[in-house]
């Protein structure tokens, strides 16, 4: 099997100066699957940053991928501004009820602060175990739910989403609260030694209209990134679903890096906005992580670099989203040996054996993996 | 002066797909008062609207929430209309167990679903979200319902789903239904795995389907 040549970041920092490197960065999103690496149970995580951190370390280590994420749920920052948050005993959180039954409550929202409301002081020391214990070799990130996304659980997603053609300026409102609330705990995590990444799941064409992401996404994007900039950190965008209308926004709004799903096609992200930001997916994490065979997630790495490796800011390896909890640790593994495998800049051979085997039916229009 | 029945219909199927809700109640009393049929109304009119709607959403012309709004519309005109539906006009109306899986609390795609089956004439029993899989079985059996619609949007929940029709084998009644399944993490292969017999992109592909599964009829 081939080995690792350089740490993740030696790795990362040769790829942003062009120069040699082993291998492509991947990042298969590693979620509450590391409770199973560890063995623990999802609700023991909750409110205890030594085990969160312990997880992402452990997990890490055994895959060797090239960005942790600090990640349990979406919902941290919502609960600490009062929404209620379900946790199963082994399953990922979820929200139970929003913040606010109704909009006219709105003034009783208050920004979260990062050291004392809900379960953020535990992700914060959970961030800061993890920076401490690996950061001098891999990029550690703490996930921010961004301003529309946040703003969904404070009020329900349905409410939300009828506020933006009722009542546009509550949802102004909501955002900008939630905005606040990210500032901080943005602050917060690059002041634990961590790097924000963000996630903003509902702002998706499958959600909002491209119109509708330039009036309730864009500008708070704008805002929570020119922050994170300010304190010299790149930002990784991820936005679920059907995004293809909005790359140039998210790029616009300051992304160094856009994280898409397998909703979005990644050779038209490379023609569309290559020349402008980094790309980063979309290996289906249901239908290939999770239920794929290890030669199942192999072809769609194959695929994925084969058609955007050579995007002009460059590309990461990576699932479309965060995987779910019970993918194999086989087919993770696989999507880490077949970046290896192919090497960089890719292995020519490899490739035409994968199309001599038959797995490129088409050459360069098709899209990632099972589209085929 | 009072405008024929095929323009009123047309108008108050613009009212959905204009997510009017005052316009879209008006016109459906207009409907009552003018003596003219409900579900005949409800068909061409709201249905109506609510199928353009859909197609607006497939053609991204509409996202979720005009989608949301043409179904505020259409469902304060069903409330206008329903209790004028005259009773043998109903005719066959299939029955559809529908629910989010358990531990899912995301149901925003299962109410569209309800809603265009509603629609559409099927008679929708509404379990809501996170159900235990053998409440689906349950429900299907107590009011003899010909299809058990599932539905999630996260990836960890999709077993039940596979855990409803092992229920349905283990009791030998899987013929009895049509298990369709949809969401988010939810893909054509999947349904095929667990031996769904339908799966379904969006609300108005699941009305094409539920219509296909129960032999082109409803």
């Amino acid at each position: 099997m081939i080995k690792d040549q350089m740490t993740p970041i030696e790795r990362m920092a040769a790829y942003n100066k062009g120069q040699q490197i082993d291998r492509l960065p991947c990042v298969p999103i590693v979620g509450n699957t590391a409770a199973r690496v560890i063995n623990a149970r999802i609700s023991e995580l909750r409110g205890n940053g030594k085990l969160i951190a312990k997880a992402h370390v452990v997990a890490y280590k055994l895959f060797g991928y090239d960005v942790i994420r600090v990640f349990t749920d979406l919902y941290v920052q919502a609960e600490a501004m009062g929404a209620k948050i379900h946790y199963p005993y082994d399953q990922t959180a979820y929200l139970e009820v929003p913040a606010i039954d109704d909009i006219s409550e709105i003034d009783s929202l208050e920004p979260a602060d990062p050291y004392k409301d809900g379960n953020l002081p535990h992700h914060i020391e959970a961030m800061k175990i993890v920076a401490e214990e690996v950061g001098n070799e891999v990029t550690v990130t703490g996930p921010v739910t961004c301003p529309f996304t946040n703003a969904s659980f404070l009020i329900g997603a349905e409410n939300l989403v009828r506020l933006t053609l009722k009542d546009p300026d509550k949802v102004h409102k909501l955002c900008e609260i939630s905005l606040e609330t990210n500032l901080r705990y943005a602050k917060a995590i690059i002041d634990a030694g961590c790097t924000p990444s963000l996630t903003d799941a509902m702002s998706s064409n499958t959600v909002i209209s491209p119109k509708q992401f330039k009036e309730f996404s864009y500008p708070y994007l704008k805002r929570l990134i020119d922050y994170i900039h300010s304190r010299g950190k790149s930002v990784t965008l991820h936005i679920c679903g059907k995004t293809n209308k909005i790359w140039e926004l998210m790029a616009e709004a300051g992304a160094d890096c856009i994280s898409i799903d397998n909703d979005a096609n990644l050779l038209e992200a490379k023609q569309k906005v290559g020349h402008k930001v980094r790309l980063m997916g979309n290996i289906k994490p249901s239908e290939t992580m999770l239920q794929g065979t290890v030669s199942d997630v192999k072809k769609a790495v194959f695929e994925c670099i084969r058609q955007a490796y050579d995007s002009p800011k460059g590309y990461i390896v990576a699932s479309g989203c965060s995987l779910p909890t019970e993918t194999p640790f086989r087919n993770i593994h696989a999507m880490m040996d077949a970046v290896r495998e192919i090497g960089y800049p890719p292995n020519e051979d490899v490739f035409n054996y994968m199309i001599y085997k038959g797995h490129f039916p088409s050459q360069y229009d098709s899209y990632c993996s099972d589209y085929i | 002066m009072s405008v024929g029945k095929e323009e009123l219909f047309k108008e108050l199927s613009d009212a959905v797909v204009n997510m009017d809700e005052d316009e879209t109640v008006l016109l459906s009393t207009k409907v009552i008062v003018d003596g003219y049929d409900a579900y005949e109304a409800i068909d061409k009119g709201l249905a109506d609207g609510m199928d353009r709607a859909g197609k607006l959403f497939e053609e991204e012309e509409y996202f979720i929430p005009e989608l949301l709004m043409c179904s505020d519309a259409m469902y304060a005109g069903l409330d206008v209309l329903k209790p004028h539906i005259k009773l043998d006009s109903e005719g066959e109306r299939y029955r559809v167990v529908i629910g989010v899986v358990e531990g899912d609390t995301h149901d925003i795609g299962k109410n569209l679903v309800k809603i265009m089956l509603e629609s559409a004439g099927f008679e929708v029993f509404d379990l809501g979200r996170d159900i235990p899989p053998i409440r689906f079985v349950e429900k299907a059996k107590e009011v003899n319902a010909k299809i058990i619609a599932l539905s999630t949007l996260m990836t960890t929940t999709m077993d039940g789903m596979e855990e409803v029709i092992n229920i349905l084998n283990q009791h030998n009644i899987r013929d009895q239904y049509k298990v369709m399944v949809g969401g988010g993490p939810i893909s054509q292969r999947f349904a095929d795995k667990i031996g769904a017999d339908g799966y379904s992109v969006n609300a108005a592909e699941a009305v094409r389907l539920a219509r296909k599964l129960v032999g082109g009829a409803a």
